[in-house]
């Protein structure tokens, strides 16, 4: 699914020129679930965004599904982004404003779902992610793992064939965090891909694979499984 | 998507409370004095443009020229309009109206109809004024005939059917038939009468051969021109009619009248001739000027609040991008909550036009409409304004948003761009160069009015009670009788008091090459009491007197203009110099120094002042302030036995005075009332921006504090941006309205100067304002807790 080689990402300031993605390569299969670990600027979530196609590199090569993407521009990625991959973040970043219903039901508003269709949708996975009873609360009157369920919960209703998730468990206590990775497990045993960057151990276990990195390279792949 | 961005606009709005009040109210104040001007402008635009044939109507305007002087007289002789649609094919219609004052009476019921118009029989024809009874090709055609407007009728005849009944005009002597009731005269009409005399009962009874006399000048005349014709090509053709039927008199009177036409809808606001009376294109200017610029002050309000606040959107924005927003759609969401707002704006303001429509009438001396739905058109254009503006206003908003980069927005690692920065901080200058610049307006205006009321005018006009006989009978021994009462300190009797109306008179007086020079003087017909009792000054000479028996004909006073348009440089010089006016053969035997018998915005014109009993019709009572009301009972009392046919009536001569300004003190109204809106809305897009920006630096505030730094500190830190703001706005404000002002002031023949302490006002007002507004939002941040504003980091 991902093909990654030599992909290379270089911020640059007036006086400091930091390379945060350096001649990095991976690859990461149809179905798997791999965890990027690595000490703090590492260059892991500049890595996490460009796999979502949020940020473009600097020289090397992307291939997401055999296509070339590493040059799209922002419409193509946003295009290519809204039908295949969904987030998961650390701090959930759901829209205040909106209730969890339609927090979740925003992916498919823009990907053009209709109206009947999208509440069968979002019902479903709401029901998946066990927080129907909350479908009319807004995101402060969730408890910490009740929201990133529904952070979950929106990054799968588009039925994407990535899910990329940066330290999802991050911000939660270890009893939410693990629903959260199981929820993850099931998704990732349904056949959706996963790529999750994260700190914990603990958490790494739960995938197939452990990348780590250093500087802006991969230096050890472990195998889990 | 429309319902889901619908949603998130409204609780955007019920979330953010307090800044979508500031920016929905600031729109609203805005959109409502837009909507209140743009009706005043085409209100004031709307004049004469209902009459079916306005723009066939030409007003027929006439200067003089004497060997002295060219007069800008308003209206042509009297013989213009009877001959002159003999000569001219291209002419439907010729009329003429003259305004009078007439006491009407129907048994007991008794008016002084100060509103009358003696009119020639085509005026329906000419003017679309409706007639709800009577035949409009005769109505006005038989002398003696009278047609009443719905409101008089109405006094005189209640319910009963007015037409065929008989009035009685002036002291009874000349019953008259109500041939026809019209329509009240709209307000937007320069033509305003209660009451319509057939002009007949002029040209074939009181005044019998006006119809012939080319020198006599001063009435209305208008002409209804066929389709198609040219007024230019008709008004270079009349020269050569004057000429040919009048050369004559032109020559040997050396009096040289040329005609101009006005197009009737340019009358109002255009023509020149009628003094302040009448509307100004250059005030409509102005207010419209000042209707975009406080619509302005609106619009930048809500661009710079929105993106103000599109820190706080930049999270959401990240979310919709990363869930598949493309950039147009948020632009759409962004600009479409933009037209939310606006709309709100013009729901409100529709409500607030409505309830201030009737104070805004007041304001502007005058029933601009009467309801504000009978407008729909209007409506309308208000709503597309707001439309509009939600669109442009909400561009720039919506653009920085949707072009925010996901990534940094969810990583927080966002900070508002210098280039936003520059722009709200560009909109503030301009908001408050505006601000300041209608603050230092009006205070110049005030100035002026001020300056206008407190000048010295060169007589006395206060404690004057003023009776108008309207030449009665009984005046002179009126006037003995009020002489006597207690109270009233002194009397006289003249033709004219100053803020009135005088006429003008053809005169020779000898100049200083001993030749009896032609000059049309303006004149006042007074009596021996008149000069002292108005504490005018003799400079030269002396004033009339009793002593002297001849000085009620042979004896004439000059002001000072008229004795320097004769030639002569000291008063001394015209004593005992003769002249000749309107039959009267004489000596000057006095100069008295210049009053302003008219309005300041008018060069003193020289002035003649004659005895002539005959002449005079206004008694002035000096009255003692003591006991006023019973003073003025029993001068009541004296006039309902002395002249009881009459309605009673009096007025006071400084505020008649005064209301030769009406027009300059509503315009200063006005103007201050949207001063204080401009300044307002401003404000309340400092206080918005203000607290966006202290809230920005909520860290910073509480790092400082932990530093050690002192509340006041804090503020200056806060408060030093918004203020040198200010200055620059300052700055620029100044020069603008110098020049400006000085312009307006320009329109005033006697001014004051637009001197240094207005703008030092001005600038103070502003800063204070600016002061008090970002001030407490400083105060606020900075006595807050710095442990609160570092935990949430």
């Amino acid at each position: 699914m991902i093909k990654i080689s030599q992909l290379e990402k270089i911020y640059r300031t007036e006086e400091v020129e930091t390379i945060a993605l350096n001649k990095l390569n991976m690859e990461v299969n149809d179905g798997e679930f791999v965890a990027v670990m690595g000490p703090s600027g590492c260059g892991k979530s500049t890595l996490l965004n460009i796999l979502g196609l949020l940020d473009d590199p600097d020289a090397g090569s992307f291939m997401f599904n055999n296509i070339e993407v590493a040059h799209f521009n922002e419409r193509k990625r946003a295009d290519l982004r809204k039908h295949n991959i969904g987030f998961v973040f650390q701090s959930f970043n759901l829209i205040d404003e909106l209730t969890v219903f339609e927090n979740v039901e925003l992916p498919l508003i823009y990907t053009g779902v209709k109206s009947a269709d999208r509440k069968k949708r979002v019902e479903a996975v709401l029901d998946k992610v066990q927080i129907m009873h909350r479908r009319n609360h807004y995101p402060q009157q969730l408890s910490g793992g009740q929201q990133q369920r529904v952070a979950v919960a929106r990054a799968v209703v588009n039925n994407p064939k990535l899910i990329l998730a940066d330290e999802p468990t991050g911000n939660l206590d270890s009893s939410n965090g693990n629903e959260v990775m199981q929820l993850l497990t099931e998704l990732n045993e349904q056949g959706t891909t996963i790529v999750m960057v994260t700190h914990s151990e603990h958490d790494a276990r739960y995938s197939h694979r452990i990348i780590r990195m250093l500087d802006g390279q991969t230096v050890t792949q472990n195998i889990l499984i | 998507m429309l319902k889901n961005y619908l949603k998130v606009a409204f609780r955007n709005l019920w979330r953010h409370r307090i800044f979508s009040f500031i920016n929905i109210m600031g729109l609203t104040v805005g959109l409502t004095a837009f909507f209140l001007i743009f009706m005043y402008v085409k209100f004031e635009l709307s004049y004469d443009s209902f009459h079916p044939n306005a723009d066939r109507i030409y007003r027929v305007v006439c200067d003089l020229k004497t060997p002295t002087e060219t007069i800008n007289a308003d209206g042509p002789s009297w013989a213009i309009a009877p001959h002159i649609k003999n000569d001219f094919p291209e002419i439907e219609s010729a009329i003429r109206y003259t305004n009078a004052s007439l006491l009407v009476r129907k048994g007991d019921i008794k008016f002084q109809e100060d509103n009358t118009l003696f009119a020639d029989s085509a005026f329906f024809h000419v003017f679309g004024f409706k007639l709800l009874k009577g035949n409009p090709a005769t109505v006005l055609k038989d002398k003696f005939s009278i047609v009443l407007t719905e409101t008089a009728a109405k006094k005189y005849f209640g319910k009963t059917n007015p037409i065929g009944q008989t009035v009685l005009l002036t002291d009874g002597n000349f019953p008259s038939t109500i041939t026809g009731i019209m329509e009240d005269m709209p307000e937007n009409s320069i033509v305003k009468a209660d009451m319509l005399v057939s002009m007949t009962t002029l040209t074939e009874d009181f005044n019998k051969g006006i119809d012939d006399q080319w020198g006599n000048y001063g009435n209305r005349t208008y002409l209804l021109l066929k389709p198609g014709t040219s007024a230019k090509a008709l008004q270079a053709k009349l020269p050569a009619f004057l000429e040919k039927r009048n050369g004559d008199e032109m020559k040997k009177f050396q009096m040289y009248p040329t005609l101009f036409l006005e197009p009737l809808r340019d009358v109002y606001l255009r023509s020149t001739r009628d003094g302040s009376k009448t509307g100004n294109i250059t005030n409509v200017y102005i207010f419209s000027i000042v209707a975009v610029f406080i619509l302005l002050i609106a619009c930048f309000n809500f661009v710079n609040l929105t993106t103000a606040r599109s820190t706080e959107r930049a999270k959401e924005v990240g979310i919709r991008k990363v869930v598949g927003a493309g950039k147009f759609q948020l632009a759409r969401q962004f600009i479409g909550e933009s037209i939310i707002l606006c709309l709100i704006a013009f729901i409100l303001s529709v409500i607030f036009s409505a309830l201030l429509l009737p104070l805004f009438n007041q304001l502007s001396g005058k029933i601009i409409s009467h309801n504000i739905f009978s407008h729909p058109a209007y409506l309308l254009l208000l709503f597309l304004t707001s439309i509009a503006i939600g669109i442009l206003a909400g561009i720039y908003p919506a653009l920085v948003l949707s072009s925010f980069q996901p990534v940094t927005v969810l990583k927080g690692r966002f900070a508002t761009g210098v280039k936003g920065i520059l722009l709200r901080k560009g909109l503030v200058v301009t908001q408050f160069t505006i601000s300041i610049a209608l603050i230092i307006a009006t205070i110049v205006v005030y100035n002026q009015m001020n300056f206008m009321r407190s000048q010295d005018l060169g007589f006395n006009k206060d404690q004057k009670l003023i009776l108008d006989t309207h030449g009665d009978s009984s005046k002179t021994a009126l006037m003995q009788k009020v002489s006597t009462l207690p109270g009233v300190l002194s009397t006289s009797m003249s033709g004219s008091v100053p803020g009135g109306g005088n006429p003008g008179a053809y005169s020779q007086v000898e100049n200083t090459k001993g030749e009896m020079q032609i000059a049309n003087l303006d004149l006042y017909f007074v009596d021996y009491d008149y000069i002292p009792q108005y504490k005018m000054k003799i400079i030269a000479g002396r004033a009339f007197s009793r002593d002297f028996g001849s000085d009620t004909t042979q004896a004439m006073i000059v002001n000072e203009a008229a004795m320097k348009m004769f030639g002569y440089t000291t008063p001394q010089q015209i004593i005992g110099k003769k002249f000749d006016q309107w039959g009267r053969k004489g000596m000057i035997i006095g100069v008295v120094k210049d009053f302003h018998f008219r309005s300041l915005q008018e060069v003193i014109k020289p002035l003649s002042l004659r005895i002539e009993p005959n002449g005079c019709s206004l008694i002035t009572a000096n009255v003692s302030p003591k006991n006023l009301p019973s003073t003025i009972a029993s001068i009541e009392n004296a006039w309902k036995t002395m002249i009881p046919n009459r309605p009673f009536s009096y007025y006071f001569l400084d505020e008649f005075f005064d209301k030769q300004y009406r027009s300059e003190d509503r315009f200063g109204r006005l103007f201050l009332n949207f001063a204080v809106l401009a300044i307002f809305i401003s404000c309340l897009g400092l206080l918005g921006l203000a607290s966006y920006s202290t809230m920005q630096r909520t860290k910073e505030i509480g790092v400082r504090k932990v530093m050690g730094a002192s509340v006041s500190n804090i503020v200056n830190l806060l408060s030093k941006d918004f203020l040198r703001l200010v200055l620059i706005s300052f700055v620029i404000a100044g020069p603008l309205a110098w020049y400006f002002m000085n312009k307006w002031l320009h329109g005033f023949a006697y001014r004051t100067n637009v001197s240094w302490w207005i703008f030092v006002a001005a600038g103070i007002t502003a800063l204070l304002i600016a002061l008090l507004t970002v001030s407490f939002q400083a105060i606020k941040a900075a006595v807050a807790n710095p442990v609160n504003s570092l935990r949430s980091e």
